[in-house]
């Protein structure tokens, strides 16, 4: 490197890190502030937005969960986005084994098939799946939620379970067709603990996702006996008329779980991101 | 090996059912449907032709939502996916705090939608919003204003709840740029390139397949936003901030017109298809050879 281009990286390299410092912010700054503020008083929140709380009281969390039955919409979302994360692992991996080991008759026509799916816009169906959940009965139930989350994660799932079951090795199976285990068998309690990767990485974006959808359960859900967490949010500036401080803490409790899964999970969601796309 | 047959489609059972119940069957329903008068106070439905059709090529509520629509589609797929590319070039040389930046750059995209758009409801908001707040602070007090629900901010205002919030790209991108063959790099070097020249003219082309697929993973989410604009200004003030899922909300939920709002379903998965058809052409992404 020649010495003329020295200062000008050097400068160019402060640029960067201030540029950098700047997303931080950007990024971590909203949250932050709904943090602070779920600490202040409504007095507090009142006369400026920017100010630091006076000191740390947790009334407002205690007056969300009296105001609000936040821990019942808490407690559906728990339900629900687990519910669906088993059962679109389980049957995700169940097909995608099928179209990365067996051959059969119209085996990419169907893969093809199942990959349009992703390419569907899912909002423009809003009426038509509430039409199929309804003549099913399961309007405004979370067994109508887990089955359209389940099925909404669908090809995400099933392109990072086939290409991790494609990079297992054959001899594995074959090993145990040779000791005259079943075909079911062989999927359980060989393939299954073989895919722990891929299985964990859908399974934390699928929950992630059941837990932050809003669209489908705002229209799949009616009264409270069904209502997400993240669709609680959209009646609390109603409910909590002029109760700042219990509003802001609602939104740090809905906040708060995707927060710790993200940081437990941080290497797995990110691997599977790229794993899905990278191979594509 | 042998295995058996029988199996297969018990395996294969339970996805091709969802991939029917929850996509296939609602996209012949939305199709067949948006050719009928389907309304709730309607005498059940009546085949009518292309009126939806012609319907909708007549009203401005349609065309304010495909104008924004389009509008917010070219800025997620340029602004938003170059500011998430210029940080991942930032970071691929892993400078100190890299996984860091990484890391807290992606929190706004795992937390749900409904709660970014609380967050910002509750910073553009008048009376106690952080925006306002530093603007007084800063003797600025003129400027301030009802962000989301003044006509002539709300737009921006909106779109600033998603635009600056790349850490998809970024993360995507940059796992991209890591993989790349140190010898490359290592080449650019002893032929004098300064590290600018070999970011713009090494390292990016060899990225433009992942910029791609991140732009058209930006114009499906633009294409299908609801969440944030629903909370945020509901689409208003009048019609300013209503994209297409906003409008096909409203005619379906409002005026329970469920034959006019599935026209809008339909014109929405063809905008999906033109879409990605024109990112693909251009960034030619199933492109294998280069």
């Amino acid at each position: 490197m020649n010495q003329q281009a020295r200062p000008r990286e050097s400068v160019l390299s402060v640029l960067k890190y201030l540029f950098l410092t700047l997303c931080v912010v950007v990024a971590l700054f909203p949250i932050l502030w709904v943090i602070m503020s779920s600490f202040k008083t409504n007095a507090e929140i009142l006369s400026s937005g920017i100010s630091l709380p006076q000191s740390f009281k947790f009334d407002g969390y205690t007056d969300a969960l009296i105001i609000s039955p936040i821990l019942k919409y808490f407690g559906n979302s728990v339900i629900v986005s687990c519910f669906a994360t088993v059962i679109n692992v389980l049957f995700m991996a169940m097909a995608a084994y099928v179209f990365a080991r067996c051959r059969f008759r119209g085996k990419n026509f169907l893969y093809f098939l199942l990959s349009l799916a992703m390419v569907i816009p899912m909002t423009a169906l809003l009426h038509p799946v509430y039409n199929v959940i309804n003549t099913l009965k399961l309007d405004d139930t979370k067994t109508g939620l887990v089955i359209v989350y389940t099925a909404l994660n669908m090809p995400m799932s099933l392109l990072i379970l086939r290409s991790t079951f494609l990079s297992i090795p054959r001899a594995l199976e074959e090993a145990a067709y040779v000791d005259g285990a079943s075909f079911v068998r062989t999927f359980f309690q060989i393939m299954m603990p073989c895919a722990k990767g891929g299985l964990a990485s859908s399974a934390v974006l699928v929950f992630l996702n059941s837990w932050n959808e809003f669209t489908f359960a705002l229209v799949l859900t009616s009264g409270q006996s069904a209502r997400t967490l993240p669709l609680s949010l959209s009646y609390f500036t109603a409910q909590f008329s002029f109760n700042y401080t219990a509003l802001f803490a609602a939104v740090t409790i809905a906040v708060i779980p995707s927060i710790i899964v993200f940081a437990i999970f941080q290497e797995q969601v990110i691997s599977s991101l790229t794993a899905g796309s990278i191979k594509e | 090996m042998k295995i058996k047959k029988g199996w297969i489609p018990v395996f294969l059972f339970p996805a091709v059912a969802l991939f029917l119940l929850i996509y296939l069957v609602p996209l012949l329903i939305v199709f067949t449907t948006s050719l009928f008068d389907y309304r709730l106070t309607g005498q059940g439905m009546t085949f009518i032709g292309f009126s939806n059709y012609l319907r909708l090529f007549q009203d401005p509520d349609f065309y304010q939502a495909f104008k924004n629509t389009v509008i917010w589609i070219i800025i997620h797929c340029t602004i938003h996916v170059a500011l998430g590319v210029i940080i991942a070039l930032m970071l691929y040389k892993k400078p100190r705090g890299w996984k860091f930046v990484r890391t807290v750059y992606m929190i706004p995209n795992i937390i749900s939608n409904a709660a970014m758009g609380m967050i910002f409801l509750n910073i553009f908001n008048p009376t106690y919003g952080v925006l306002n707040s530093i603007l007084k602070v800063i003797g600025l007090e003129h400027l301030t204003r009802n962000w989301l629900m003044d006509s002539a901010t709300a737009f921006p205002s909106v779109t600033m709840t998603w635009v600056l919030f790349a850490g998809y790209t970024t993360t995507l991108v940059l796992a991209q740029a890591l993989s790349i063959d140190e010898s490359v790099l290592e080449a650019s070097r002893i032929d004098g390139a300064t590290s600018f020249q070999t970011d713009v003219f090494v390292v990016l082309p060899l990225l433009k397949k992942m910029i791609g697929t991140t732009m058209v993973m930006a114009a499906t989410y633009m294409l299908q936003m609801l969440d944030l604009i629903y909370i945020t200004t509901g689409g208003g003030p009048g019609k300013t901030t209503t994209n297409l899922p906003l409008l096909l909300y409203g005619v379906y939920k409002s005026e329970n017109n469920y034959g006019y709002a599935n026209t809008i379903g339909v014109i929405i998965v063809i905008m999906g298809i033109v879409v990605m058809t024109i990112i693909n052409k251009a960034m030619k992404v199933n492109d294998e050879d280069y």
